[in-house]
């Protein structure tokens, strides 16, 4: 009965663990554009393995046709070589996968920050309190009432966005400036639907004016570049170049009206 | 007043028409490039090019005095990166186009095709033009001949042709690096500097052998970077040896030691048994794995600085059971020594000493926290380790500085902490070799080296003869530093018990099968 089956049962469950690994790999890699992390993919494993040895061993016959092979090795006379092979396989692998484990590796350690911490209530610049959720860009109405002199507006933002951001934000605000690669973490990129278009006036404003060191620990003010921009500009070359950064990338500032 | 507002508004009407004129010629007179608009391309300048290069495209946009090289003023009619002939400054569209569809590499000029669209790009060509009045394509191209593919016999042929009569050596060096020898300058009167040839990713026009052949052939206008085409220049080459050269310049790009790999953040100490190598120039240097970080411009705290010259500084460390050595090293085109006659020839005044720093947190972090990444912070106090290149009177020094942020500094006296540094210079590169031992006596204000931990570390380099003092230098952001312990015989001994119970497992279940069968 066994003789008429094309592959053997040992095969077919060796054939099917490696059939979904490398199906997983494909799916995260080549579908979903993310490669999966070792560990997820070595717990899916675990489950898919013992899921299909429960399969292959449900009934008795079918177990006894899963280790027969195996159980052949030492029993059968005539597979005294491929004995021996394994034999030999086995312990060499089980040594060097120790060995690998075992060599300290040298990679850097990770390093988790939040991106977009929760802007606090209050915070100081300029010397004064402002508070977040009162703050609005003075310039703001102008849009509508005068567009003439938003432009003005939005131009001289650009001016102070040219003499002192560009260096890593970029020309094209898309946060990849001469010096953008010299950083870690990387410039904004202002361009990205996921940044100044997620944010109100009144957040860029006390990222601005307080910078890297301005951020709460869980953001590691430490190693963020921003410079403490109130140190270098005046509110007002804020308020500006802030509407130079919306205009530019086409995006519009969150508000509390249309939450 | 009135009369400059009034040229104002008068020059973009002027502008339209006459780009209007040249728009109808140049589609009239070219078939094989794109036909831009000049007209659609002004809206699209005026948005994301007057920045830099103004509204009158002279170069003088808001960010003029902050960049390095100066943007382009289009109404010189030079074009740095072009393939028509010497004798002809005008540009091919398809120069232009190339310019902004790939930008220019280490510059702010970024590449624009993710932004505009191929049309858009070639209507800004059709406007960039209308600035120098080219209506008319190029009349002669370069001619390039048959290709020299590269080889071992092309490359020396190559060398022999840069090295001879001091052809290029004269401005780029014998290694290429463009160590200065003597000041150069651009069209607009500023100070331009030979490319380091053994830097590829940093040529404007690409280091393919077919661009740098067409530098060679044209030259750069603009510059003193003559046409080596040219039949009037006591220099020239033929077709055939300015393949040579251009084979030869591109194979000086092996050093890929200094290309920064954006992945290899740390700098791994090899631990060795008995001395430490006591020069830059020691051979042991070399077996060492070479970490190289971006150099950027310090705009965080003080006066600002925004033209820089260093661009990268290559890292290399070594320790033993007592010392802990460091290898910094960087290309930087002058040798600043204050007070030296060539040295204050060739800077811009006023000369200041060349000089590198390494900083460390005064305690190795626990967590993830670190001293700000600027000199350290109030409750976080950094060393910082700073080599200085010396005056014609004074010999190099090395400063040992604690500080809580960039306001808050204290001179220490390196010599205490028995840190001590030795240089070399050649060819534009220094070298410099920092030692301190593990530990020290004063541990509440020194850095105690323990092996096995991710130590933050960053370095800045000060070139002094590009105006770098004080604040105004370049930098890096915290990287890592890691004393590698040895790993000794653990792993391998475990490995041979592992494979050995595996081995006899296997063979007791042989042995206890057998009876069975």
């Amino acid at each position: 009965m066994a003789q008429k089956r094309r592959i053997p049962r040992l095969l077919q469950l060796a054939l099917i663990i490696i059939g979904v690994c490398f199906a997983f790999i494909l799916l995260f890699d080549v579908v979903l554009h993310q490669i999966i992390p070792k560990s997820l993919l070595t717990m899916y494993m675990l489950f898919v393995t013992a899921g299909t040895v429960m399969v292959f061993t449900f009934t008795e016959e079918g177990a006894q046709e899963l280790v027969g092979p195996i159980k052949a090795l030492v029993e059968d006379p005539s597979k005294k070589m491929v004995r021996n092979v394994v034999f030999v396989i086995v312990p060499l692998l089980a040594g060097y996968y120790t060995y690998t484990s075992m060599m300290p590796s040298f990679e850097a350690p990770m390093e988790l920050r939040t991106i977009h911490p929760a802007p606090p209530g209050k915070f100081k610049a300029y010397g004064k309190s402002y508070n977040l959720s009162k703050l609005e860009n003075p310039y703001r109405k102008f849009e509508k009432e005068d567009p003439a002199k938003f432009k003005g507006l939005v131009k001289e933002g650009g001016d102070v966005y040219i003499q002192n951001c560009q260096y890593c934000h970029g020309d094209k605000l898309d946060g990849n400036g001469p010096y953008a690669s010299g950083l870690n973490p990387t410039p904004l990129n202002f361009q990205d639907v996921g940044t100044i278009a997620q944010l109100q006036e009144s957040f860029l404003f006390w990222r601005i004016s307080t910078g890297g060191p301005g951020l709460p620990a869980e953001a590691a003010p430490w190693i963020s570049a921003m410079p403490v921009w109130q140190d270098y500009l005046t509110e007002d070359e804020i308020w500006k170049v802030i509407l130079f950064l919306y205009n530019y990338t086409g995006r519009a500032p969150r508000s509390w009206a249309n939450e | 007043m009135n009369n400059r507002r009034l040229g104002k508004i008068m020059s973009p009407v002027n502008k339209l028409a006459l780009l209007t004129f040249c728009t109808a010629l140049f589609m009239a007179g070219s078939a094989a490039a794109k036909p831009g608009t000049a007209a659609k391309g002004k809206e699209i300048y005026d948005k994301r090019c007057t920045w830099c290069h103004g509204a009158e495209g002279a170069g003088d946009g808001a960010a003029k005095d902050r960049l390095n090289p100066p943007p382009r003023d289009f109404t010189s009619g030079n074009y740095k990166i072009r393939s028509s002939d010497f004798a002809d400054p005008t540009p091919n569209d398809e120069d232009i186009f190339r310019m902004i569809r790939d930008g220019m590499p280490n510059t702010a000029m970024p590449s624009w095709s993710d932004l505009l669209a191929e049309q858009d790009m070639w209507d800004l060509v059709a406007y960039v033009k209308t600035f120098a009045k080219y209506d008319k394509p190029p009349a002669k191209q370069v001619e390039y001949g048959t290709q020299v593919k590269s080889s071992a016999e092309s490359i020396e042929k190559g060398k022999k042709l840069f090295e001879e009569g001091d052809r290029c050596v004269e401005c780029h060096g014998k290694t290429g690096k463009g160590s200065a020898s003597k000041r150069l300058k651009g069209d607009a009167g500023e100070r331009t500097w030979p490319r380091n040839l053994t830097k590829p990713w940093i040529f404007r026009g690409s280091n393919d052998p077919k661009d740098i052949y067409t530098r060679i052939s044209t030259g750069i206008a603009g510059t003193e970077m003559p046409s080596f085409a040219d039949p009037k220049s006591k220099k020239k080459l033929t077709d055939e040896e300015r393949w040579h050269v251009a084979n030869y310049v591109a194979s000086l790009a092996k050093g890929k030691d200094k290309k920064v790999n954006a992945e290899n953040t740390v700098v791994k100490a090899d631990k060795v048994e008995g001395e430490l190598p006591g020069t830059p120039e020691d051979a042991a240097w070399e077996k060492t794995a070479p970490t190289t970080f971006y150099l950027v411009p310090q705009i965080i705290g003080g006066e600002r600085f925004f033209t820089p010259s260093d661009d990268t500084i290559t890292v290399r460390a070594m320790y033993n059971d007592k010392t802990v050595a460091m290898l910094l090293e960087w290309d930087d085109r002058t040798k600043s020594i204050p007070g030296d006659d060539l040295a204050e020839k060739l800077a811009d005044a006023p000369i200041a000493e060349d000089g590198v720093a390494v900083q460390l947190p005064v305690v190795i972090p626990k967590e993830m926290q670190k001293p700000y990444f600027g000199m350290g912070d109030a409750a976080n106090p950094v060393n910082i380790w700073h080599w200085k290149s010396g005056t014609k009177d004074a010999p190099e020094t090395i400063n040992l500085i604690n500080s809580k942020g960039f306001k808050e500094i204290e001179k220490r006296d390196a010599a205490g902490a028995s840190l001590k540094a030795k240089s070399s210079y050649s060819d534009g590169t220094w070298k410099v070799l920092i030692t301190r031992p593990l530990t020290t006596s004063s541990a509440d204000k020194d850095i105690q080296f323990s092996e096995g931990r991710f130590i933050p570390v960053a370095f800045a380099a000060w070139d002094g003869s590009n105006s770098e003092k004080g604040s105004k230098h370049t930098m890096t952001t915290w990287y890592w530093l890691l004393l590698k312990p040895a790993t000794g015989s653990k792993p391998l001994i475990t490995a041979l018990i592992v494979a050995g119970l595996f081995l006899g497992g296997l063979l007791w279940w042989a042995r206890s099968a057998k009876p069975a069968a």
